[in-house]
C-alpha cells in the first residue's frame, strides 16, 4: 500500500536503472516558503490603477544543473540543451507566461520518468511536465530546470470493447485516443473541446465536454491510473488501491505524480442530433440550461455566445429515442428561439435601435462565418453530426485560437451560476468590444468528493457544478500583458466573492488559491505534497 | 490562394502533430511543423534543424489543419532550399541530361504526367492512357518533382524543355501530388487535375467500386486542394459507402511515410508502420489505390487484394 512520503526502495519488479537514493536529511527547503508572496519585482508605476496578484515568488536559478544532466544522462536519458529544443516549449496557449527550461525530455516510458524524478529530487531540479500545453496561466511552463514531454507517450495499449474500458499512455492527445477508438466504434466519454489537450494534462485539472453534464468531467472517467510519484515510484492507484493517491493525483494539477498510464471508460460511438435554441437573455438561457440538465432531458448541452443579446442554447442527443423523449417532454418549455425566428426578432430589436447597426452588423458577420463551420457537409448525414469534437475543436481553434488565449473561467454551484455570469459578463463588456461566453454543467460523482477538494470543483456544488469561460476576441488587436490581467482577476475576483472556483486555479493565478480555497484546506495540502515531494521539485511553480 | 503567413504566426496549438506521420513515427514534436515553427520562432536556423528537415515526407497533411493557415509545406521546401542535400548531384545531374534529351512532340489538348512509379509501370501507364482516353506528356518531369522535393532551383532549360512539350494544352492530368502542387503554384491559369480525382471521377471506375473496399487516396495532391477534394470525395464515400484512408478531420492518412534520404534510395523505405495504421481495425475485401507506391506498402504487409484505381473495371468484369 502507498502511502506519502514513504521512501522505501521500489519494489524488485520496478524498472529502475539508477540506485535508489533515499532523501539527503540535509535537504534545505527554497529560500522562499512555497505558498508565502515574494515582493513584486514589478515597479510600482507600471501598476497604476491595476489590482495586481505576484506570482511565481521562487524561481530556481539553475543550481546543481550541470552535476545533475550528467547523471540523467549517465541513466541512459536523453536530454536536450539546445536554445531550439528548449524554446519549443517557452509558453503554454495563454501566451502571456514565458519561461525557458534548461533541458527538454521526451517521456518514453514510467521507468525513464522515475530516474528523472529521482536524480532531480537528489539534485533538487524541478521538473515540469507538460501534455498538451493548454494552459493558460503558464501552469505547463518551465522556469528553468527540466520540461518533461508527455506527448513521447502517447500509445493505446489496449482497447476492451466488452468491458468499455481502454489503457492508454497518458501522454496521448485525446484526439488521437479518438482516432483509435473509432476503428473499434468506439469513443470516450467527454474530452475537453481542442483536439490537443493530453490525458495525463487532462485527467490532473478536470476536462469539460457538453456531455459533462450528463457523464461527469473527464478526470471522472479515470478507473486507474499508472503514476511515478515525486520520488521515482511507479505505482498502479484508483478508487480501491492506493486510493490515497488517486485521489490527489486527479484533479491534483500534477503535484502528486506523474500520470503515465491510464484506464479510462469508453462507450460506443454515436452521430447527434443537434438542435440550436437562441436567446436574448443569459438568464433565460442559463435556467433553461439548468431545467434540461436537473431532467436529465438531454445528452450534451451547453452554451454559446456571440455576444450576450445573442445566445446560443445547444442541445444534442445520441438516439433518435432520447430525441424524441425531448420533443415530446420539454422542447416546448424552452424558452429560446428557432434560427429563423430569432433572426426576425433581432431584426425588429435593431430596427428600433437603429444606432445600434454596428452590433447588428458584427453579429450578422460572426454568424456568416461561424455556421457554415459548424454545417460543413462533410460532417453532416442525414442531419447528424459525426465527429461533433472535430467540428467543435476546429471551430474552437479558428475564430478564437491565436497566440495568446486569454480565458478565465469561474465554476460555482448550479443556484450562483447566473449571478456568475452576469457579472462576469459585465467584466468583458467593460475590457473587450467582443468576446464570447461558453457554459457547460458538470455532473459531480458523490463518490469521488475527495477527489474534488481543493480543486476546480466548488467546494458547495450539489450534484452538478457549473462553469463559465470568459474569452475575448482579440481580433488582431494589440493589449498590454497588465490589461489581460486586470480583466483576469476581475474574473476571479468575482469567483472569491461568490465561493466559487476555476477550471485553471494554477499558476499565474496562484495568488488567488489561498483567497479561494482558505489556509486550512492549503496548508493541508501543502503538508501531503511535502510528503510527497521533499524537494518540492514537481509542477512546482502551479499551486505551492 | 495559398497563405503567406510563415513560421511566425504558429502558435503551437499542435493540431499539426495530429495527422502528421513522422511525428506519429517518432512522437516527437522536433520532427513536426509545430517543431519546426517553434524551432525557427527561437533563433534556429535551417541548418540546425537539417535532419529533422529532411525527414518531412511533405504529404502535405498539416497544411489544411494549421488554424493559423501557415503554408507548412512552402515553409518546408524553402528551408530545403537554403540546404545541400547529398542526393542533390544526382539530382542535378538528372535534369542536366534530360534537359538535352531531344524532344518529339504530339498535339493534344489533355496529357498524362506520369510519377515515378508509374514510369516503372508501363503496362499499368498505358492502361490509365486508354481508359482516360489522353496520351502520356513526352516529358513527364519526375526529375523535376524529385528536384522540386530536394529543394533545388530548377535550371531554365530543363523548364524550357519540359514546357515545350504542354503548347496547345488545356488540361494536365498529374500523378505526382508535389509536382502538381508546385505546377498550381507557377502556372495559376493551367488546368490540373490529380490522377486520383480523374479517374475517381470516371463513371466506370465510380460504378466499380464497393462498399467493402478501402479507397486509399494519395495525400499530396488531395492535400494540396483540400477544401474542394474532402467534397468531391464525401460524395464518392456517399455513392460508394466505400470506407477512405480519411482521419476524423477528413484529412488522408499516408499508406508510406517517405522521407527525402529513403525517396532517393539512400536510406531503405519502412512503410509498414504507417500501411498498418491505414488498414488497423478495418474490415474490408479490397484495397483501391491512387498511387502505386501505395499499393507496393500495402501488398507487403496484408493478403487482402490490393488494386490499382484504373485496374477496377477489369476487376469488375473478371468479377473478383
Ligand atoms: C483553445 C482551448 C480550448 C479549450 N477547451 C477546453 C474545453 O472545452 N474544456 C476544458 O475542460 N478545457 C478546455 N481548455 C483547457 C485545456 O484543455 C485544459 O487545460 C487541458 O485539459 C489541459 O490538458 P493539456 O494536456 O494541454 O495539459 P497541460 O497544459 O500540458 O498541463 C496541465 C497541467 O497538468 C500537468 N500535467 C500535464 N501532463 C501531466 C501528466 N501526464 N501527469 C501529471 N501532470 C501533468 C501540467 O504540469 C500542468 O500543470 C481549452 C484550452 C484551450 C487553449
Ligand atoms: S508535410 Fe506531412 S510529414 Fe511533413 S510536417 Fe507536414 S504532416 Fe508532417
Ligand atoms: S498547426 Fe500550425 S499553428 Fe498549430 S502548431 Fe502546427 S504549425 Fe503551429
Amino acid at each position: 500500500m502507498f502511502k506519502f512520503g514513504d521512501n522505501s526502495p521500489p519494489a524488485a519488479n520496478q524498472e529502475c536503472r539508477l540506485p535508489y537514493r533515499t532523501f539527503p536529511a540535509t535537504f534545505q527547503y527554497p529560500a522562499v516558503e512555497p505558498g508565502t508572496l515574494g515582493p513584486c519585482p514589478v515597479g510600482s508605476d507600471a501598476l497604476q490603477g491595476i489590482k495586481r496578484q505576484q506570482t511565481n515568488p521562487s524561481r530556481w536559478k539553475g543550481q546543481g544543473w550541470q552535476d545533475f544532466a550528467a547523471a540523467i544522462r549517465t541513466a541512459g536519458t536523453e536530454l536536450r540543451e539546445q536554445a531550439a529544443a528548449r524554446g519549443t516549449f517557452a509558453t503554454d496557449a495563454g501566451g502571456t507566461s514565458y519561461g525557458m527550461p534548461h533541458g527538454v525530455v521526451v517521456a518514453r516510458n514510467a521507468g525513464q520518468i522515475a530516474d528523472l524524478l529521482r536524480v532531480a529530487q537528489q539534485f533538487q531540479v524541478p521538473v515540469t511536465v507538460r501534455g498538451g500545453g493548454l494552459t493558460t496561466e503558464g501552469e505547463s511552463v518551465a522556469f528553468g530546470g527540466v520540461l518533461l514531454d508527455m506527448t513521447g507517450m502517447s500509445r493505446v495499449l489496449h482497447i476492451d470493447t466488452d468491458a468499455l474500458t481502454v489503457r492508454t499512455e497518458a501522454g496521448i492527445f485525446w484526439h488521437s485516443l479518438a482516432e483509435e477508438l473509432r476503428r473499434s466504434n468506439m469513443d470516450y466519454l467527454s474530452a475537453p473541446l481542442n483536439l490537443t489537450s493530453s490525458v495525463g494534462g487532462t485527467l490532473g485539472v478536470g476536462g469539460i465536454d457538453v456531455n459533462s453534464p450528463r457523464l461527469g468531467c473527464s478526470a471522472d472517467q479515470a478507473l486507474s491510473l499508472q503514476v511515478v510519484t515525486p520520488t521515482g515510484e511507479i505505482i498502479e492507484c484508483s478508487d480501491t488501491k492506493n486510493a490515497d493517491l488517486f485521489q490527489r493525483v486527479i484533479l491534483g494539477y500534477g503535484q502528486f505524480g506523474v500520470i503515465t498510464e491510464a484506464t479510462l471508460k469508453i462507450r460506443p460511438y454515436t452521430p447527434l442530433r443537434m438542435h440550436y435554441f437562441y436567446y436574448s437573455s443569459l438568464r433565460t438561457a442559463i435556467e433553461d440550461l439548468q431545467l434540461l440538465d436537473r431532467n436529465d432531458a438531454s445528452d450534451y448541452s451547453g452554451i454559446l455566445t456571440i455576444m450576450d443579446c445573442a445566445v446560443n442554447l445547444l442541445v444534442a442527443f445520441d438516439t433518435d429515442e432520447r430525441e424524441a423523449e425531448f420533443k415530446a417532454n420539454w422542447q416546448q418549455r424552452l424558452r429560446g428561439y428557432g434560427e429563423w425566428s430569432f433572426a426576425l426578432h433581432m431584426v425588429g430589436r435593431y430596427a428600433l435601435r437603429p444606432w445600434k447597426l454596428a452590433e447588428a452588423w458584427y453579429l450578422f458577420q460572426r454568424k456568416r462565418e461561424l455556421f457554415p463551420e459548424l454545417h460543413r457537409s462533410e460532417y453532416m448525414r442525414d442531419n447528424l453530426m459525426f465527429d461533433r469534437s472535430v467540428v467543435f475543436s476546429r471551430a474552437v481553434w479558428k475564430f478564437w485560437g491565436c497566440k495568446q488565449m486569454v480565458i478565465p473561467d469561474l465554476a460555482t454551484s448550479a443556484d450562483k451560476f447566473a449571478e456568475a455570469v452576469e457579472r462576469g459578463n459585465l467584466v468583458c463588456r467593460k475590457y473587450f468590444p467582443h468576446y464570447t461566453l461558453y457554459l457547460v454543467g458538470i455532473k459531480l460523482r458523490p463518490e469521488h468528493r475527495p477527489h474534488y477538494e481543493m480543486s476546480c470543483i466548488p467546494a458547495d456544488a450539489g450534484d452538478w457544478a457549473y462553469g463559465c469561460e470568459f474569452e475575448p476576441m482579440i481580433d488582431g488587436k494589440v493589449y498590454s500583458r497588465d490589461h489581460f490581467q486586470s480583466f483576469k482577476n476581475a474574473i476571479y475576483d468575482i469567483g472569491v466573492d461568490l465561493g466559487g472556483s476555476y477550471y485553471r486555479f494554477g499558476g499565474m493565478m496562484k495568488g488567488y488559491i489561498r483567497r479561494v480555497f482558505g489556509d486550512e484546506v492549503v496548508d493541508r495540502h501543502l503538508a501531503m505534497k511535502r510528503k510527497a515531494d521533499p524537494a518540492m521539485i514537481l509542477n512546482r511553480d502551479v499551486i505551492f | 490562394m495559398i497563405s503567406t503567413n510563415d513560421h511566425a504566426a504558429c502558435s503551437g496549438c499542435s493540431l499539426c502533430l495530429l495527422v502528421c506521420p513522422m511525428w506519429r513515427h517518432s512522437r516527437d514534436i522536433a520532427l513536426s511543423a509545430h517543431g519546426y515553427a517553434k524551432a525557427l520562432q527561437h533563433g534556429a536556423s535551417a541548418n540546425d534543424i537539417a535532419a529533422e528537415l529532411w525527414s518531412c515526407t511533405l504529404c502535405g497533411a498539416c497544411d489544411p489543419v494549421c488554424p493559423e493557415q501557415i503554408n507548412v509545406t512552402g515553409m518546408i521546401l524553402d528551408l530545403r532550399r537554403r540546404l545541400e542535400h547529398v542526393g542533390s548531384t544526382t539530382v542535378r545531374a538528372r535534369m542536366e541530361s534530360e534537359a538535352l534529351r531531344p524532344l518529339a512532340i504530339q498535339h493534344a489538348t489533355v496529357k498524362l504526367l506520369p510519377d515515378q512509379a508509374l514510369l516503372e509501370s508501363p503496362e499499368l501507364l498505358s492502361r490509365i492512357a486508354a481508359l482516360l482516353g489522353i496520351p502520356v506528356a513526352e516529358d513527364d518531369g519526375a526529375d523535376i518533382a524529385l528536384a522540386v522535393e530536394a529543394g533545388i532551383i530548377i535550371q531554365p532549360q530543363r523548364m524550357q524543355r519540359f514546357l515545350a512539350s504542354w503548347r496547345g494544352l488545356k488540361k494536365i492530368i498529374i500523378a505526382d501530388g508535389l509536382l502538381l502542387k508546385h505546377l498550381r503554384q507557377l502556372l495559376p491559369a493551367m488546368n490540373f487535375v490529380s490522377l486520383g480525382e480523374a479517374l475517381s471521377t470516371h463513371a466506370v471506375v465510380r460504378r466499380s467500386l464497393r462498399a467493402t473496399d478501402l479507397y486509399v487516396i494519395e495525400p499530396r495532391a488531395y492535400h494540396a486542394d483540400f477544401h474542394r477534394l474532402v467534397k468531391h470525395y464525401d460524395r464518392l464515400r456517399a455513392e460508394s459507402g466505400s470506407a477512405f484512408n480519411l482521419d476524423l478531420q477528413r484529412i488522408a492518412i499516408p499508406a508510406t511515410s517517405r522521407s527525402l534520404p529513403q525517396r532517393l534510395g539512400l536510406i531503405a523505405p519502412d512503410d509498414n508502420e504507417q500501411a498498418r495504421w491505414v488498414l488497423h481495425g478495418r474490415r474490408i475485401s479490397r484495397i483501391v489505390v491512387e498511387s502505386l507506391e501505395d499499393r507496393a506498402a500495402f501488398e507487403k504487409i496484408t493478403d487482402i487484394r490490393v488494386v490499382h484505381l484504373a485496374e477496377l473495371a477489369e476487376d469488375k468484369v473478371c468479377g473478383k
